[in-house]
């Protein structure tokens, strides 16, 4: 069976336009994804049922039973920590909040390890944004720093800048201009007009250095700025001046180097400074397929983005007190639940072991790296695979994701909303 | 009256205490003092062996005394405005939060967001303190606004973010972008420290160890002599940060 339009589960970019073969509950072929979809969706690894650490080795259980020692972990815990969320729909994030603000527990997402600090920096002085589509459709100069698309984000390129051709950019290949800003060269440096190689940790004085010239006061610009020369900087700043609309890309280069949140915030102002001169925009490039849609379901609900801890009974934000890595490396926590997401894989080492010492339920289709920290997994569907609803793209445009065919594996939904409803039993309320 | 708090032994110790409620004022009725250990509820008796000596009749004749395993209790000294808190060892995060007098004196580190919006009174931290020493919280346009905090450690990341007042004083090194988006007050540093003051538009920052990676959109402005520590330096004098239009003075020592 052939399906069309459907939505690619893997990055933030949420491309919607990918012709997929299915047979036997199986996807056979992809048609328009990048290397990262076909693998993603062709995949055949998934866990066949609930599996429980017993001395040393796993123990197959049933779903209710995992379901329900689940509920008496997270019960028991004085400092519950439900990370993840960024791989689920938002209707399984919107139950993880309840269950969060239910047990007094903390509740964050994968932005803890990538935007996290852009959203801190919008949260300072705001986000002159826009869309993808208004990128593809108008932008002339694109700047992408600190991110590498072709390698994360293969099809960013081609479906909304490099290559994509927009109504009032009608030969994008010759009339776009892009600048890559990073630390070393790459497979995006390689087809940009303009590389800047800034030294590590560089960024924060070469943003400064450019929002300097673009309101005029360059006579202060030394010959170099963090590797870059004066002369550069002088030409990347006229180009973005003279375009008719610019789009600045940034990815974790920029939001995880030194400075964090104040590079980004610095980049926003070096937008804000452009828009006296044109029209400029600038977006985060989110990686974690729906993590925007857990900032926007964690907001709704809470108020907060990410790493919103309920033990008061009420909301409270604090990143780099309330994140879980920061949780997890001070050994705080005293049970955690792991939804759509890989910590085994991406977190710091000590945060690994401190998994490893404490009850740590995974919810997840495949055995992955936290899979050997775990006391308990929990196999689902994929949404967008066997599972459905609704993810939000990188630029926060909502994206309703469809069942490719009909599994056997109940959704996040299904098994937090169980998980939930025991608890709530069990507090009587 | 002198309270001395005593923490009791707990079966998981690194579950963070919030303890928002020891302050001078709160024990000199002895209200029924509740703090949170994680998310239960419990009587500060529950976490402390608590000894009270001599009276009392108003806030600024209380000191309140706290030993044992504090460095995972919480906002202890929170909105304070009279008294005394000695802290013997060290101290959690957001100590002292939008104090607006009395004084707060840690002998050993204090952890992220010491003195975090505070309005009035005298904080001593007479080991390191952690990241936003003196700075604001999430999103908030104005950091410290009064008072007094010294540091005679080291500072974390971010010391005095966003100050808008009082006086800041870090005796030994700062990590990264001490000073940032500054707008009024007074820091001082007597170590070394990275990338100094990015986005001030106001304040004074005196530097007199060496200020690594100073930003590009400083513009000299003359030099002049400053006292520290019983003596005299010969300071540059920058004003900036003129990527935001800064009226910030920072002064390095030459
Ligand atoms: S670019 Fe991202 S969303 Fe698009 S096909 Fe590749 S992995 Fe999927």
């Amino acid at each position: 069976m052939k399906v069309e339009d459907v939505v690619c589960p893997f990055c933030g970019c949420l491309c919607d336009d990918l012709v997929v073969e299915v047979e036997n509950n199986r996807v056979t072929s992809v048609e328009n994804g990048c290397t990262l979809a076909n693998e993603k969706l062709m995949e055949d690894h998934r866990l066949k049922n609930p599996i429980r650490r017993e001395r040393g080795s796993w123990k197959d259980v049933s779903y209710d039973a995992a379901i329900q020692e689940t509920a008496e972990i997270l019960l028991d815990a004085d400092r519950p920590l439900l990370y993840g969320w960024s791989g689920t729909h938002g209707e399984a994030q919107s139950v993880g909040v309840h269950l969060a603000e239910l047990l007094g527990a903390v509740i964050d997402n994968t932005s803890t390890v990538c935007h996290g600090p852009s959203i801190l920096a919008i949260q300072e002085v705001g986000h002159p944004g826009c869309t993808l589509g208004q990128v593809k459709n108008r932008a002339d100069v694109i700047v992408y720093w600190g991110a590498n698309p072709i390698d994360a984000h293969p099809r960013h390129m081609s479906r909304y800048t490099t290559y994509a051709d927009g109504f009032f950019v009608k030969d994008a290949f010759k009339e776009r201009k892009v600048i890559v800003i990073d630390v070393r060269k790459t497979e995006s440096s390689a087809v940009a007009n303009e590389f800047v190689k800034v030294d590590q940790g560089g960024d924060y004085a070469v943003l400064s250095a450019l929002r300097a010239i673009v309101r005029g006061k360059g006579d202060l610009i030394p010959v170099k700025v963090a590797g870059v020369t004066r002369e550069q900087l002088f030409r990347v700043a006229d180009i973005c001046k003279n375009a008719k609309f610019g789009a600045i890309f940034f990815g974790l280069g920029l939001t995880m180097s030194p400075g964090k949140n104040k590079n980004i915030r610095n980049a926003i102002e070096l937008t804000e400074e452009l828009n006296r001169h044109t029209k400029f925009t600038i977006s985060p490039m989110r990686g974690h397929w729906n993590v925007y849609g857990s900032n926007e379901v964690f907001t709704w609900i809470s108020g907060y983005p990410y790493a919103v801890d309920f033990a008061r009974g009420i909301a409270f934000y604090n990143p780099g007190e309330t994140t879980s890595v920061d949780i997890l490396r001070r050994g705080e926590c005293d049970a955690c639940l792991v939804v759509a997401s890989d910590p085994g894989a991406h977190f710091p080492r000590a945060c690994a072991e401190h998994l490893a010492r404490i009850p740590t339920v995974q919810i997840d289709p495949h055995v992955n790296a936290t899979t050997h920290l775990a006391t308990l997994q929990i196999p689902v569907a994929v949404t967008g695979i066997d599972a459905e609803g609704t993810a939000y793209r990188m630029d926060g445009v909502p994206i309703r994701t469809r069942k490719l065919y009909e599994g056997t594996y109940p959704s996040d939904l299904e098994i937090l909303g169980k998980i939930y409803a025991r608890v709530k039993e069990a507090k009587g309320s | 009256m002198r309270v001395i708090l005593k923490t009791r032994p707990r079966a998981k110790p690194k579950i963070p205490i919030e303890a928002e409620t020891i302050i001078p004022q709160n024990f000199l009725r002895k209200n029924d003092i509740r703090v949170y250990e994680g998310n239960k509820e419990r009587k500060l008796e529950d976490l402390f062996y608590v000894t009270t000596e001599g009276p009392a009749v108003s806030p600024d004749q209380v000191e309140v005394i706290l030993t044992g395993d504090t460095g995972v209790i919480k906002r202890v000294g929170e909105y304070m405005n009279a008294g005394r808190i000695i802290v013997e060892g060290d101290i959690g995060m957001h100590c002292g939060n939008f104090m607006s007098a009395g004084e707060i004196i840690i002998r050993g580190n204090a952890d992220s967001w010491l003195g975090r919006e505070m309005r009035g009174g005298v904080i001593r931290c007479e080991g390191d303190a952690g990241h936003y020493c003196a700075a604001g919280y999430r999103g908030e346009k104005r950091g410290m606004r009064g008072g007094m905090v010294e540091v005679l450690g080291n500072a974390g990341d971010f010391a005095a973010e966003y100050l808008s007042g009082g006086e800041v004083h870090i005796h030994g090194n700062c990590a990264d972008l001490p000073g940032v988006e500054m707008r009024g007050g007074t820091l001082t540093i007597g170590g070394d420290c990275l990338r100094p003051c990015g986005n001030m538009t106001g304040g004074t920052c005196r530097i007199f160890g060496t200020a690594h990676q100073f930003l590009p959109t400083f513009r000299r402005n003359g030099s002049e002599v400053a006292e520290y520590g019983g003596k005299r330096y010969r300071m540059a004098v920058y004003r900036g940060d003129i990527a935001n239009r800064g009226k910030g003075t920072v002064l390095i020592r030459e």
